[in-house]
């Protein structure tokens, strides 16, 4: 049970540095390719963590990034849920992939997490992102395996402290 | 958050999930329509503004740290070099403003003359931008004044060379603006040369704003000055907006379209200042009076003014209109100045 405690601090740690990075300042040229690192985390404690499997949780960060970045209240929240819906479905074959494979999954659902923005920004009305927005997905997963290798070290450590 | 050993960990129960699914999904839908249709969601978006103010000012934080450590660290002879800099620069605006004292007596005087009323000096709030990334999409910034400045929600904002946007949500100690080229955005304006006004709309680019309902023979070039024409109440009248970049008449559309470049440039400076809104809901009504008398006078006249050019036969009439229309509007302020130097 301590292991599982432990986890919740750098749970909630993890998920407010992914809403704080989200709005870092960014050059200009690089903002609509910023990585989304929200679902990179989400990821990582679902598939790795065992956290963060339930809908309604994923639903109240997306809302809360609906917030804080002053998007159409719900975008976020919608994308999230879906992305949480199908980690959850295919949870147990891809944590049984082999590392590059999940990067492709990894991949895939970014790349479906844009889509469904761009459907929703569609139907508002609001006009087609600049290409780079695209970027973003390829970005997140250049990043996706140092953040795992992070996540995964930090949560060894913290268990190894806790645990004598 | 989530109890371990929850039902997840056994059998799929693909049904259940897929109905919670569901749910998650038609209320989000719910929120956006809400969000997006009507602005009920606002209340509940102003209360959240407590939560995630705090955040953004941990976001700003290090930033803060960082600019303080700078300025403490420049050296001496830099800051001196940049006080005499600044010393000819406030001799030089305070002669432009001397002048300016001249013209505003000299136009008390005519006021006073003509009995019209007296012009309403515009309040002014300097906020600096806050250094928080919002989403790609809307064109909006975050600024350090607040509720507590006494910002309410619709103010105009400038910075030193044009309008910038509005104030859209407030909160305690930060306010977002609505930038001019948000594709959400729509500003009523007037060109400087020709008095035409028309609709100014948010392209979603940066540096960019379209005109796309003008008539196929107006009037425009590109460098005209784009003023805003001050209808609608929020913004004063005669503010600088753009200058025309370029105007195009598509071959078998109705209406020709222009691209503007705006003055106003937040992305370059990172000072902007706060306007008070001049006109309420009485002079609106004013206007509309107004308006229906000019209306009425016209009627009655029916002035043969068709023989002047008869090309434009066709939109000089609106344009006389509002000539009239427009008196009190640019009447009221003629604020950039006043308001810059303040």
């Amino acid at each position: 049970m301590s292991a599982r405690d432990s986890d919740q601090v750098l749970l909630l740690v993890s998920l407010a540095a992914a809403l704080l990075l989200t709005l870092m300042p960014m050059p200009e040229a690089l903002q609509a390719a910023r990585p989304h690192w929200l679902v990179l985390v989400i990821i990582y404690w679902n598939l790795e963590g065992g956290r963060m499997r339930l809908l309604g949780p994923c639903f109240l960060l997306g809302l809360m990034l609906d917030l804080l970045s002053g998007t159409l209240l719900g975008l976020h929240a919608l994308a999230l849920v879906i992305l949480c819906y199908l980690l959850e479905r295919f949870r147990a074959r891809i944590r049984f992939f082999p590392p590059w494979q999940q990067a492709a999954v990894v991949l895939a659902l970014l790349v479906n997490d844009r889509i469904i923005h761009l459907w929703v920004v569609g139907l508002a009305g609001e006009g087609w992102p600049h290409w780079s927005w695209w970027l973003s997905p390829l970005i997140s997963v250049a990043l996706w395996p140092w953040l795992f290798l992070l996540l995964d070290a930090l949560r060894r450590r913290q268990r190894v402290r806790k645990s004598p | 958050m989530n109890a371990p050993g929850s039902r997840f960990e056994f059998g799929p129960d693909l049904a259940g999930r897929t109905s919670r699914l569901m749910f998650y999904v038609l209320l989000a839908i719910i929120l956006m329509s809400l969000d997006f249709r009507e602005r009920w969601v606002d209340q509940a978006r102003a209360s959240a503004g407590l939560v995630t103010e705090p955040l953004m000012l941990l976001i700003e934080w290090p930033y803060q740290t960082g600019a303080r450590l700078g300025e403490g660290l420049r050296a001496h002879r830099q800051l001196l070099a940049e006080a005499r800099a600044l010393r000819l620069d406030l001799a030089r605006v305070s002669a432009d403003l001397l002048v300016l004292e001249e013209l505003q007596r000299e136009n008390a005087e005519l006021r006073e003359l003509v009995d019209a009323g007296q012009r309403v000096d515009i309040g002014s709030v300097a906020a600096e931008i806050r250094r928080v990334d919002l989403n790609p999409f809307s064109h909006r910034v975050l600024i350090n004044r607040g509720r507590r400045d006494g910002l309410v929600s619709g103010q105009p904002v400038v910075d030193t060379r044009g309008l910038v946007g509005q104030l859209d949500e407030v909160f305690l100690h930060s306010a977002r603006v609505i930038l001019l080229t948000d594709p959400d955005h729509a500003l009523p304006v007037r060109i400087e040369r020709t008095g035409l006004r028309t609709i100014a709309y948010g392209s979603g680019l940066n540096a960019q704003l379209r005109l796309t309902d003008l008539p196929m023979n107006v009037d425009l070039e590109p460098g005209d000055i784009v003023l805003t024409s001050g209808l609608g109440g929020v913004f004063p009248a005669g503010l600088p907006v753009a200058r025309v970049g370029s105007v195009e008449r598509p071959v078998g559309e109705a209406f020709a379209r222009a691209e503007l470049r705006p003055l106003g440039r937040p992305d370059r400076s990172r000072y902007l200042l706060v306007l008070d809104r001049v006109s309420g809901p009485e002079d609106a009504q004013e206007l509309t009076e107004e308006l229906q008398e000019a209306l009425r006078e016209e009627l009655l006249e029916e002035q043969p003014s068709t023989d002047e050019d008869p090309a434009d036969s066709a939109p000089t009439e609106p344009d006389e209109l509002d000539e009239e229309f427009d008196e009190p509007a640019a009447a009221a302020p003629a604020p950039d100045p006043s308001g810059q130097q303040s």
